[in-house]
């Protein structure tokens, strides 16, 4: 099978799966009945469950994007944008924002936790960026371990924040730290989709260069590519794109280390066709996770974070145990 | 002048001392042509590149680099003509792959005094892909293995020909082509990278510098990893391409024997300094490669061709 066609039919039946989703739930809702205006099935599919599978979707597509150029970057499989401490950063930024909320009773509007997510995140890629060039250009091993280093510092931080809140905020805390993608609302959709499509746009435009990239920092530069620029781009917009479904979502684990993995597994390391597969791959996971948490203890739900987590962690082992031939990971 | 010294050669009687090629650079910086006439006759033929006002395609000029205040490369100057085929030798940590990267400005860090000129330019007036379009690059052998085939490297390499957006037209694709056959890898086109044995792989490394289609193409140690018989049919290849196509080759090797063999020029440098540079047919006559590498050689006579070579 050509690899364009391959990913023709990963994008169909992803797009079929993704649309699939709000149908399902407590109830299935007849699809007949969603165009009958104010019927329950209606309302319901229209207020709740596409908004929040669009949620879902655009978010599932901005981490496995994230996991994707990170690990182009870094050469690793288990670079994610949470081993690298983005996420920890938005996380830190929205516990704080949660925290002082309680506190000071400080009103920012709805948009409080997407800034303080982003602040987060944007002061986590500061840290890992001045620790890595201060030991001289930039080297994929340096940034690596500094982002381990932040990921961890930060993680403390929000274990700290969460200690000093009292119990309703910390517990505001905790459920936000296990991800869950029902409080979406529709007006921040908007700005997700947003995010994470022009986020898709520049990746998949960046392609070719992440191709060379893969092939190795110095091959790359040799055959033109800008590398500082490149490196730079790669983090901002991995880093925007996450930090905003953080702050949506919160830190949902492992998706942007399972989807693109996969995606590998049938494309290979060609970026211009992974990166359209890998969003919209991405997405339709999310989505049926999304749907999982829904069903698998309805009616109460299930954190997303924890679904995604309980499918990673063996997905990570398997992917520790599936060594080729060549004895690595890839 | 030359001649004379061409008939030394074949006639295996290399001159004790001359002061034609004193191990002073500065004697011979001064006449670039002079050593052109020689550097082709050990080949047998006489490509002369150029006529005598012919400018280098690669000059570096009082080259010095630096990483936190220790000197790799102290007063580095070459002038470098298009055709000619340059072996960069010396012991290990002479700085020869530094060098080389300087020249392609691979070096991230560090600090560099005097200049690196391409095409009468200075090198850091070039863009990224500009310089990637005329200076091809095959990198040291060894490390990460990249996840993709032959002929997937060798499309990557047409980068600095095709733009942002637009993917790789008829003509790249025939330039990849072009490449893969030259280096004898049509059959192994579609083969992964990983699963190549070393002296295979490195040819692809070969084929998509080639596939780059620079006017002057750099490597280092790519050797190396090879048997005998693949490092020879790489030697071969090159001097192919050197004579054919009047590629510019600039060869970081360990193979001290390589550069006697194939004539054309040698650098020579050990802990950072040039202490040589002019036709490599000269090693053989002792001191240079005593110099620089600290120890002594033993020079035997080719048992059926001109010159000698060089033991350890």
């Amino acid at each position: 099978m050509s690899f364009p066609l391959r990913v023709g039919i990963l994008i169909f039946l992803s797009l079929l799966a993704a649309a699939a989703c709000p149908f399902f739930g407590l109830t299935f809702i007849p699809p007949e009945s969603i165009f009958i205006p104010d019927h329950p099935d209606s309302l319901v599919f229209w207020r709740l469950r596409l908004p929040r599978t669009a949620a879902a979707f655009f978010a599932g597509a901005g981490l496995s994007l994230g996991g994707l150029v990170f690990q182009a970057l870094f050469r690793n499989p288990l670079a994610t944008p949470f081993t690298l401490g983005v996420s920890s950063g938005a996380s830190l930024g929205a516990s704080v924002y949660f925290w002082l909320g309680g506190v000071a009773l400080v009103k920012t509007g709805s948009l409080g936790p997407l800034f303080s997510s982003l602040a987060g995140a944007a002061v986590s890629v500061f840290l890992v960026w001045s620790i890595t060039s201060s030991r001289g250009g930039l080297q994929t091993a340096v940034m690596l371990l500094a982002g381990v280093v932040v990921n961890f510092f930060f993680s403390s931080l929000v274990l700290f924040v969460q200690y000093l809140s009292d119990a309703h905020d910390s517990l505001r805390i905790m459920h936000w730290l296990m991800g869950s993608l029902a409080g979406v609302e529709t007006a921040r959709l908007a700005e997700l989709a947003f995010v994470v499509v022009m986020g898709g746009v520049f990746v998949f435009l960046l392609s070719p260069q992440m191709d060379l990239l893969t092939a190795g920092e110095e091959l790359a530069a040799s055959r033109g590519v800008r590398l500082k620029t490149l490196k730079l781009s790669i983090f901002v917009s991995a880093s925007v794109m996450v930090g905003t479904v953080v702050s949506l979502a919160g830190p949902i684990g492992f998706v942007g280390l399972m989807v693109p993995h996969a995606c590998r597994l049938f494309l290979g390391w060609n970026h211009r066709r992974l990166a359209p597969a890998v969003f919209f791959a991405g997405g339709a996971f999310l989505a049926l996770c999304d749907l999982a948490s829904r069903l698998v203890l309805a009616p109460a739900e299930v954190p997303i974070g924890i679904v995604t987590a309980l499918l990673g962690g063996p997905f990570f082992l398997w992917i520790l145990f599936r060594t080729n031939s060549a004895g690595d990971l890839f | 002048m030359p001649d004379d010294e061409h008939t030394d050669m074949s006639a295996n009687n290399p001159p004790a001392s001359s002061d034609r090629w004193p191990g002073d650079k500065d004697a011979h910086r001064g006449d670039n042509d002079a050593h052109r006439g020689d550097k082709d006759a050990p080949r047998g033929d006489n490509h002369a590149p150029g006529g005598d006002g012919a400018k280098p395609v690669l000059e570096a000029d009082h080259f010095s680099f630096s990483i936190e205040g220790k000197l790799i490369l102290d007063d580095v100057s070459c002038r470098i003509y298009a055709g000619d085929f340059v072996s960069v030798i010396g012991p290990n940590g002479a700085g020869k792959s530094t060098f080389l990267k300087c020249l392609l400005r691979l070096q991230e860090k560090g600090r560099s005094e005097g200049r690196i000129v391409l095409d009468g330019r200075d090198i850091n007036t070039y863009g990224q892909k500009q310089l990637a379009r005329v200076v091809s690059y095959v990198p040291q052998a060894g490390g990460w293995i990249p996840p993709f085939s032959v002929r997937e490297l060798a499309r990557l390499s047409r980068f600095p020909h095709v733009s942002a957006v637009a993917g790789l037209s008829r003509d790249d694709e025939l330039a990849v082509d072009k490449a893969l056959e030259l280096a004898g890898l049509g059959r192994l086109a579609g083969r992964s990278l990983k699963t190549l044995s070393g002296g295979e792989r490195q040819k692809a490394y070969l084929a998509a510098a080639l596939a780059q289609e620079g006017r002057v193409m750099l490597l280092d140690e790519p050797a190396a990893a090879l048997d005998p018989k693949h490092a020879f049919e790489l030697a071969v290849l090159l001097e192919k391409l050197n004579k054919e196509d009047n590629l510019t080759v600039i060869m970081v090797t360990h193979d001290l024997n390589h550069p006697l063999r194939t004539g054309g020029l040698a650098l020579v440098l050990s802990g950072g300094r040039e202490t040589y540079f002019g036709p490599s047919v000269e090693l053989q006559r002792e001191g240079i490669l005593e110099a620089a590498f600290d120890h002594k050689f033993l020079y035997l006579d080719h048992p059926s061709g001109p010159g000698r070579l060089v033991v350890a």
